[in-house]
């Protein structure tokens, strides 16, 4: 990624001169007042349908995991396939966040919130499928190495394990990242808001001032949780793609796995931010602050890691050839060609094939096609982790113990609950919190005006 | 609460008090305090082993019933019964559950005026019967399955005293024309008995002599015996098949002449027509007058007996001279399902062909001449019954040991006969088809709960022994014969025993009754009588059959491997276990040839109609390779509409009948001397536009070449390197010491060796493993899903494999050729890997190593995460999708719970332990005695219950142990599942022996050359798309 051209930073701050700060308030701190009748709706749309989810959730433990479409051998279903994909979906955050952060791109400016809370709230959505997958939910504290008085302890050598370490430390990270960038402008918040929304501000701001001190600690803060945050975005996802690669299953066991799911996470992760971007910016009239511009940088690292993606696909297949080991062989004929080909050929295409179009800067700054472009990348990030799992087990080493998994309805209905859960965060999310970092956008508009007066930067 | 004084407060609590001990005042007080008198024999925590004998079929095998603290929770075969030398089959195993069904009737019964079955007291019943039978003594008829002697008399002189019409024993798989054959040829009415020990050369016509004809684990273990590959003659002995059908003993079987279905007679002339010449060249004797034979054997020379039978001339030349060369040929006549309306004359074909190869006296036996129980009723009988029922001269019928209903072909009219008749009384124990229609059920005692015995041959006479005291309110059919008649009149009860049944059982035993109990019975059999051909065995007439109906099919009925007759249906566990041919459990399938499903434009899974004259039946079509293309298969045993396994009741569909009856698709049709014949009707199959999820266990027979089910040449065994079937000239199949896998002080090192030679594929190892570990079945709509919960299922693969990739979804994938055999079977259990790939991803240590090499699995710390099956290669191990030991043990089924296995709770994983119960068990004695454990003490049921011995187990440790040096003889057999994987299995398999280089099914499909590699594919020959 290169550094944007000076002239495109230009353009895209160039409005500052006319948004003074009080109105970058008004503007950004506009989206939490009131609510239409449209939000009241969708929010009422996502919470009834996490309701039905719970309620599939709860008769699943009463009646068994039997309910959903598990066959033997295929063990590992939409839950996990689910769970991977809110994994990477979270990745982008911390990409936005922190790398970019540390490379002083400031275009993330305009997105990082945004991204920083699906993060959390997509790691949120991740954890709850931990919980859904396995078969008992009372007894699931036993993966916590507790001391007890029964001596037992759990086992460091599963990546099981090392997922729960890797998921709540990415957990706990993004959402002190989320809320130590968020106090300055909570204490805008708090200082334009009335009744229980200044009570909340208040305690949730720290008693900040936006003295020097206060900023000059803010910024060191942000600094090292950046430091922190950045192995984590190449660590968590290797950890979620050794809970394949681990694994002895043809199609699983490969090397490769580290980089091609972080790269994929960071795929799925900016297709989401566009996914939920684009509609949120064109609601509430932010396009001065997320501009085509932020858009298209976006659409060039979904390029990027698309082709990233693409290579790894290539890469499986000629490896399995390459082997000359006859299951493993067997298994990439069979994703291709077998039960499961049509969802490899939506993988394919989704992810390999359509981004290409990104090479054209009329596509890249055509927001509805980078809007319908980003879903499919998204429903194509969740048929990979679908393939893999899925036809990975469906055909392995033991050909008499061959299956065909299909999801059962209660499956399907929680994988919706759980896009119902993520979105009820971020549309609570939208009318609590800032969606844009107002600090940080001034902090690009005195940039501008430093720069326009002569001064370096 | 200022209302409630102390005074008050106390009479609440006493009323509270009462009322609770009111209701805890049922019938059974269960205690759960230690014994204060401790019953002699009672060790709480120790099992007691009681001998009996297993009535499931006619063949009558030795028990020991294991018994825990005064319940039966295991049977096993009594080692010292010469039928089954200690091994049990799948259906004997099931045969527990008889006497824990949920089924069971509780009381006696009455058939009130609405028809729905009222209680009685069992005062009333016998009451109500000894008066209508008082009414019209000679009205009355006995119709039931086959006794032991003592019953059997007792029924006799029951008959005697009370004056009744007669009895007909009835056996729906009676041979009735081995039984007439056996007059014609040899004079003696009866069935043969046939001894197959040290048999070099077994031509099995259709007998299906490991699966339900005769005496199937006698035969199986004979046979395989006789094939033992540590001895010249037992690496010369042969097995050759004469069938439509590639059946579970065919798959045995070396060579396969798949001739036409009701032809195996004119097979058998053809053969004995080329051994007689030869046999007389050589100056061999033949069994019988050599003009006589040579004048009855000379038209049925192999080529004009090759067109009526479809098989090749040259091919019966060969099989006929080999037999001659034989140093013990025995020919096996055909079964009930291929008992055709020339069937006398089929089995009269194949003794001559017996009596031809000398086996009569030797291998074959003829029937004594007292039989201990009367002959089983022909179908001539039967009509003569029916008819007299029709004719309103039977007023009381009493039914035992038999489902009539169910077993009877309807042409037959016997439904509607028992309609005519004034009373109709059922002794079974459990709800069928016959049950519904009598006015009067008497449920009678389990087997497990009786005083009885069985005899199946001159010599040979077992006893049957109560094991826990009568769950609910039954009686023993013989008591109630008893009691029935004493309440017909002191004159009357004068004329029978004296006290109970009991007492019957044993006065008929000379001596020492407590020897008899303790051994199981008097074992001492008779030697096998010999005997001529006759000059009348020259007139019957051997033809093909013609059958009626139209289509262009025959309907072939077999007997089921499992479900018998059908009176196997009841029992869950062998509607569960997947058929060992075609891998289906719970439903019913047409078996038919690729070409005739392609001309029908169907495919596995497609619902397809039967039509004969007799009626009309869906079934699932199941093409395969294994069968001709002028026959259809369907298997005898399901469609029961009554029962709660037996019909879809427990599926919620009530009184809907699971599956089809082959029984009522055939045509009542006699054979000539009037025995029941089920090769009669040709069926017109057309497809019906349904569709069925096939409970389908094992979806494709192509092991891709991979290390399962391996094989080598005959010759790979006499030093023939380059036969030897490896894949490669350097490649080692055993790479390791399996023995090293255990914790460095510890003595043992648990193993196993199974021999897939010896493997033919029974199950009797699955069921027996069912029921040792409290695994549960899951139902048809699960077995869909394939959630079978068994630790334990035998892999059947078809030759090496290809590497042919199908794409999209094929429903089966099937690699059978007609005329070729190359079955391997593979029991798969958990390998006890010593690298094993499940316990390294368990985050809970849910499964980690044992000090003793075992994967242990800790079912209270699983939570569930199912990985260890993923990384399971061999995919053994079994997830508890729902509360099925809750669901699916309805009472009083949890009284059969083995106390020594822990029940799995919803969410947990499982698999097989090589049952370390009973492990625990003998290193206790051990440790008591001071001793280590001996090799051969610990025996899991899987290798306990083997027919053939295939399964060894033992301490990889102790070099001397029967595991280990069966290993090591295997040489270069042995090998290791999936070796290439590294996961170090305490499992050695030894590869099947191609015995006949002809019956091999290579890679290409086709004939493969004597000392082709078996797994001739390099895998990276074969590219991926």
């Amino acid at each position: 990624m290169t550094p944007p051209p000076p002239e495109a930073v230009a353009a895209m701050i160039r409005p500052a001169p006319r948004r003074p700060d009080s109105r970058i308030n008004r503007d950004i701190l506009s989206v939490m007042e009131g609510a239409s009748l449209g939000y009241w709706v969708l929010l009422a749309s996502a919470v009834l349908m996490v309701h039905v989810a719970g309620a599939i959730w709860i008769y699943q433990v009463y009646e068994g995991l039997g309910i959903a479409g598990y066959v033997h051998p295929v063990f590992w279903g939409v839950y996990i396939v689910t769970f991977v994909f809110w994994v990477g979906i979270a990745h982008a955050g911390t990409l936005i966040s922190a790398i970019l952060y540390l490379f002083r791109a400031k275009w993330r400016n305009a997105i990082n919130r945004s991204a920083e809370a699906m993060t959390v709230f997509a790691v949120l959505t991740a954890a709850q499928f931990l919980g859904i997958h396995v078969g008992r939910i009372w007894k699931s504290y036993f993966i916590l190495p507790y001391p007890n008085q029964r001596a037992l302890w759990v086992n460091f050598k599963s990546p099981l394990l090392w997922d729960t370490f890797a998921i709540s430390t990415y957990a706990t990270i993004s959402a002190v990242f989320l809320y130590i960038g968020m106090i300055p402008d909570l204490a805008i918040a708090r200082d334009r808001a009335v009744g229980w929304r200044k009570v909340l501000y208040g305690a949730l701001a720290l008693g900040w001032q936006g003295t020097s001190r206060h900023w000059k600690a803010h910024t060191r803060s942000v600094l090292h949780l950046s430091g922190l945050a950045t192995p984590l975005v190449l660590s968590v996802h290797s950890v979620v793609s050794w809970d394949f690669a681990m694994a002895l299953v043809p199609g699983w066991h490969t090397t490769i796995f580290g980089p091609y799911f972080v790269a994929g996470a960071i795929f799925s992760g900016f297709a989401m931010v566009l996914t939920m971007m684009i509609p949120v910016r064109r609601i509430f009239g932010l396009e001065e602050y997320i501009t085509d511009y932020h858009l298209e940088n976006m659409s060039r690292f979904l390029l990027l890691t698309s082709i990233i993606v693409g290579y790894a696909y290539a890469s499986e297949y000629f490896m399995a050839w390459y082997s000359g080991v006859e299951a493993e062989q067997t298994s990439f004929w069979m994703r291709a060609f077998g039960p499961y080909w049509i969802s490899t050929w939506i993988m394919i295409l989704c992810n390999a094939v359509f981004p290409q179009i990104l090479w054209f800067k009329r596509v890249r700054t055509h927001v509805p096609t980078l809007f319908v472009l980003s879903v499919l990348v998204n429903v194509g990030m969740w048929f990979e982790r679908y393939v893999i799992i899925i036809t990975g087990l469906s055909r392995e080493y033991n050909p008499s113990t061959w299956g065909i998994y299909t999801p059962s309805w209660y499956e399907l209905g929680i994988l919706a609950g759980s896009f119902a859960f993520f979105s009820m965060f971020f549309l609570v999310f939208l009318k609590l919190f800032p969606v844009i970092a107002i600090a940080e956008m001034k902090e690009l508009a005195i940039h501008e005006k430093a720069h326009r007066q002569g001064g370096a930067h | 609460m200022p209302e409630l004084d102390r005074r008050d407060f106390l009479k609440l609590v006493g009323v509270g008090a009462g009322g609770a001990a009111a209701a805890g005042c049922s019938d059974h007080v269960e205690k759960l305090i230690p014994y204060v008198v401790q019953p002699e024999v009672i060790t709480p925590g120790m099992p007691v082993f009681y001998a009996s004998t297993c009535r499931e079929c006619p063949a009558a095998c030795g028990l020991h019933v294991r018994t825990r603290e005064g319940r039966p929770i295991k049977l096993e075969g009594n080692p010292d019964h010469p039928v089954n030398r200690g091994a049990l089959c799948g259906r004997g195993q099931a045969s527990i559950g008889r006497t824990y069904h949920p089924d069971r009737f509780r009381k006696p019964q009455r058939r009130g005026a609405a028809g729905a079955l009222e209680d009685v007291s069992w005062k009333e019943a016998t009451a109500a019967l000894a008066a209508k039978i008082a009414e019209r003594p000679g009205g009355t008829w006995v119709l039931g399955g086959a006794t032991g002697p003592s019953l059997s008399d007792l029924i006799d002189r029951f008959v005697g005293a009370v004056g009744a019409g007669g009895r007909l024993v009835y056996e729906p798989l009676s041979h009735d024309a081995l039984r007439e054959a056996s007059r014609a040829v040899f004079g003696a009415a009866g069935l043969p008995i046939f001894d197959l020990s040290g048999a070099d050369y077994v031509v099995d016509l259709g007998a299906d002599c490991f699966e339900t004809w005769l005496s199937p684990i006698e035969h199986q273990r004979q046979v395989l015996e006789a094939r033992d590959l540590a001895s010249a003659e037992g690496r010369a002995a042969r097995m050759v098949y004469v069938g439509p059908r590639l059946s579970m003993t065919a798959g045995n079987a070396d060579e396969w002449l798949p001739a036409k279905a009701g032809s195996e007679g004119l097979v058998a002339l053809a053969l004995a027509n080329v051994a007689l010449a030869r046999r007389q060249a050589a100056g061999q004797p033949v069994g019988g007058d050599a003009g006589l034979l040579a004048a009855l054997l000379a038209p049925y020379t192999p080529e004009k007996v090759a067109e009526p039978t479809g098989v090749d001339a040259a091919a019966l030349r060969r099989v006929g001279e080999q037999l001659a060369l034989a140093k013990r040929p025995v020919a096996l006549p055909p079964g009930p399902g291929l008992a055709s309306s020339r069937a006398v004359a089929a089995s009269a074909a194949a003794l001559i062909l017996d009596a031809v190869l000398g086996a009569v006296g030797r291998s074959v036996g003829l029937p004594p001449e007292t039989p201990a129980t009367p002959e089983p009723a022909n179908l001539a009988a039967l009509e003569a019954l029916v008819a007299a029922m029709n004719a309103g001269r039977v007023s009381v019928l009493l039914i035992h040991d038999s489902n009539p209903v169910y077993s009877l072909p309807p042409q037959l009219g016997f439904r509607d006969a028992l309609a005519k008749v004034g009373l109709v009384v059922a002794f079974a124990s459990g709800p069928d088809e016959t049950t519904e229609l009598a006015g009067l059920v008497l449920p009678d005692h389990t087997p497990l709960e009786s005083w009885g015995d069985a005899s199946s041959r001159p010599g040979v006479r077992g006893v049957v022994q109560p094991t826990i005291r009568p769950l609910f309110d039954t009686q023993a059919f013989g008591d109630v014969l008893l009691d029935t008649a004493r309440a017909m009149g002191d004159a009357v009860g004068a004329k029978l025993p004296q006290g109970s049944f009991r007492g019957v059982v044993e006065a008929s035993w000379g001596g020492s009754f407590d020897a008899v109990l303790a051994r199981g019975g008097s074992f001492a059999p008779a030697p096998l009588r010999g005997g001529a051909v006759q000059a009348g065995a020259a007139k019957l007439a051997f033809r093909v059959p013609e059958l009626v109906g139209e289509g262009e099919h025959a309907l072939y009925a077999p007997p089921s491997p499992l479900l018998y007759d059908g009176r196997g249906a009841a029992l869950p566990w062998l509607q569960e276990t997947p058929d060992p041919v075609t891998k289906i459990s719970w439903q019913s399938w047409l078996e038919l040839s690729h070409a005739s499903a392609e001309a029908l434009g169907v495919e596995a899974g497609d619902v397809v109609a039967i039509e004969t004259p007799a009626g009309r039946a869906e079934a699932i079509a199941f093409p395969r390779g294994g069968i001709r293309d002028d026959v259809v298969a369907l298997a005898v045993g399901q469609g029961h509409s009554v029962g709660l396994y037996a019909s879809h009741q427990n599926d919620g569909r009530p009184g809907e009948a699971r599956g089809a009856s082959a029984i009522a698709l055939l045509p009542s049709v006699r054979d000539e001397a009037g025995g029941r014949a089920w090769l009669v009707s040709k069926a017109r199959i057309t497809r019906t536009g349904g569709h069925a999820r096939l409970a389908l266990m094992q979806k494709s027979d192509n092991k891709r070449g991979r290390q399962l089910g391996d094989a080598v040449a005959l010759a790979a065994l006499e030093g023939d390197a380059h036969a030897s079937g490896h894949a490669g000239p350097h490649e080692v199949r055993r790479p390791f010491a399996a023995a090293a896998d255990a914790t460095d002080g510890s003595a043992y090192r648990w193993g196993m060796t199974i021999d897939v030679d010896k493997c033919t594929g029974c199950s009797a190892c699955t069921i027996a493993c069912s029921i040792e570990n409290n695994i549960p079945t899951v139902g048809e709509e699960q077995v869909v899903r394939s959630r079978l919960m068994s630790w334990l299922r035998i892999e059947r693969w078809i030759g090496d494999g290809t590497q042919e990739l199908r794409a999209g979804r094929p429903p089966y994938d099937d690699h059978e050729q007609l005329g070729r055999i190359d079955v391997r079977n593979s029991p798969m259990l958990c390998q006890q890997c010593g690298a094993a790939p499940c316990e390294p991803v368990c985050p809970v240590l849910a499964t980690y190593h044992a000090p003793e090499g075992l994967n242990g699995m800790i079912y209270n710390r699983c939570i569930g995460t199912r990985y260890c099956s993923n990384n399971c290669p061999y995919k053994v191990r079994r997830f508890n999708w729902f509360d099925y030991a809750i669901h699916n043990w309805p009472d009083p089924m949890p009284l059969m719970l083995n106390p020594d296995v822990t029940v799995r709770c919803q969410g947990v994983m499982e698999k097989c332990t090589f049952c370390v119960q009973r492990i625990d068990l003998a290193r206790q004695t051990a440790k008591n005695e001071g001793r280590p454990i001996a090799d051969g003490e610990v025996t899991p049921a899987c290798a306990q219950t083997c027919p053939s011995h295939a399964i060894v187990f033992g301490n990889l440790r102790d070099e001397g142990s029967a595991a280990v040096r069966t290993a090591e003889a295997g040489g270069v057999r042995a090998y290791h599942a999936l070796h290439t994987l590294n996961t170090r299995p305490s499992i050695s398999y030894l590869a099947r022996v191609i015995r006949d280089p002809s019956s091999r099914i290579d890679e290409d499909g086709g004939h493969a050359e004597a000392g082709h590699h078996a797994n001739a594919m390099t895998p990276s020959q074969e590219g991926t798309a």
